[in-house]
């Protein structure tokens, strides 16, 4: 009598397939999302003045900024459309483990963020004069490993404020004070890569991200099910 | 010698409370496979709790329960397996079409297949492309129904089904009533519309209070 639901990859697969078409379809997040971190990237530049050392220097830090408050927004909006007309209520009464809703959720989350990371590191190379051209795939490593630990937070607290009247503004609240080793450590490891060019000198920092990335994914995804209980 | 047969439903002494106040208080329900139940009683009452209890969605803060012989909360997994809940509001995705949601809750009750003949079922054939934030309550609700055709469960939880809809959409969960009769399945409905729903009706449960009290089926009510 029992009857065996989809297999758990292809659920998250389903899962994160359906959020990225609900983001995109959302064209106002999207535009949104984009025109503020590109902004971000604009203000701090004029802000930082014409100093061409000054303005290389604080190129990585400006980037993983506007990643950073783009990926909380990107994060709160994949919930929204969860909570309107009672679709998480249907969602959570799949007959899937709930673990998987979290991946596809995060998976969608952290897609999302990449091709923002894709669009906003040429932008931040031509306003801050910094080069992302030598040594590119270490530096999209440390970008793929910074903004997956990030979409892994955002994505857990988003769940755990999804109820909640004020979601919106704890979220960031709950967020950055958890996300700081991940922040600190991709704001480090990108800096050495595009201003020394020295990928050697940024190997601990992409250690510590791969690690930090790894032990949230095994916490967060086994208290999920727990997070969405009621 | 007999098998006993396994309940559809089986409540013992279950309680659900939201924060410091019970609205179920001590529910002992035996449902054999096969019966329509309704659950009648005011808003607030407890209806929807104990349907969103049965559909697993809520865990039971006291008491035990076991649908088609799996534990409500040990073997949750293995409840949604088998139990279909049709909500007040549908539960789709606004910014998905109809077909959309329809494929999507296909792939996620692992079925193969065009999900077309459901929506044309719930006359929402010619609506399939379009946005289900453009829909009507009712055609949200023929959704749901298309859903729940869909998951073939053998328990059906429908929260006020006739909310919403208009003379065709009733017509239609008339008749998916009696389809849950010929196919032997169960359905637990809360409804506030008797004289509709009562036709369908093995027993009728007033929640009051947060416990179940048996009404009998009025006897103007032409069975089906």
């Amino acid at each position: 009598m029992s009857k065996a639901g989809v297999g758990d990859v292809a659920a998250v697969v389903e899962v994160a397939r359906k959020d990225l078409l609900l983001e995109l379809r959302s064209k106002e997040v999207v535009v949104a999302t984009l025109f503020f971190s590109g902004m971000v990237l604009v203000i701090l530049a004029f802000a930082l003045g014409p100093d061409e050392t000054a303005l290389r220097n604080a190129a990585a830090g400006t980037l993983w900024t506007a990643l950073a408050f783009a990926g909380v927004t990107s994060a709160s909006q994949s919930y929204q459309s969860e909570l309107d007309e009672g679709a998480l209520e249907q969602l959570l009464l799949y007959p899937l483990p709930r673990a998987t809703l979290f991946l596809g959720k995060l998976v969608a989350n952290w897609l999302f963020m990449l091709v923002l990371s894709a669009l906003l590191l040429p932008l931040s190379a031509a306003v801050f004069g910094a080069s992302i051209a030598q040594h590119l795939p270490w530096l999209l490593l440390t970008v793929a490993l910074g903004t997956f630990g990030f979409s892994l937070i955002a994505t857990f607290y988003a769940a755990l404020t999804a109820n909640l009247r004020a979601r919106e503004s704890l979220l960031p609240v709950l967020i950055f004070p958890i996300i700081v080793p991940v922040i600190l450590a991709s704001v480090r490891a990108s800096s050495e890569v595009m201003l020394l060019g020295n990928p050697a000198e940024s190997r601990g920092w992409v250690q510590l991200l791969a690690g930090f990335d790894l032990v949230y994914l095994v916490v967060c995804t086994t208290i999920f099910p727990f997070v969405v209980e009621e | 010698m007999m098998t006993p047969i396994t309940p559809a439903v089986e409540l013992t002494g279950l309680a659900r409370r939201y924060g410091a106040a019970y609205v179920l208080k001590n529910i002992n329900l035996t449902v054999t496979p096969g019966r329509t139940l309704i659950l009648r009683g005011g808003n607030g009452a407890g209806k929807t709790t104990l349907l969103r209890v049965l559909s697993t969605r809520l865990r039971p803060s006291r008491g035990s329960g076991r649908v088609l012989g799996f534990d409500l909360v040990r073997e949750a997994h293995r409840v949604r397996e088998h139990v279909a809940y049709l909500s007040v509001f549908g539960g789709a995705y606004g910014g998905l079409t109809a077909r959309e949601n329809l494929a999507l809750a296909a792939k996620l009750y692992g079925k193969r297949g065009h999900t077309d003949g459901f929506l044309e079922h719930v006359g929402l054939h010619d609506a399939r492309d379009k946005l289900v934030r453009t829909f009507s309550s009712g055609m949200k609700k023929r959704l749901g129904v298309a859903r729940l055709l869909l998951a073939d469960a053998d328990l059906w939880l429908l929260d006020e089904p006739y909310a919403a809809l208009d003379e065709s959409g009733r017509e239609l969960i008339d008749s998916l009533l009696v389809t849950a009769k010929d196919t032997g399945k169960t359905v637990l409905m809360a409804s506030h519309e008797l004289e509709r729903s009562a036709r369908f009706a093995d027993r009728i449960l007033d929640v009051r209070g947060g416990t179940l009290v048996v009404a009998p089926v009025p006897r103007e009510v032409s069975r089906v």
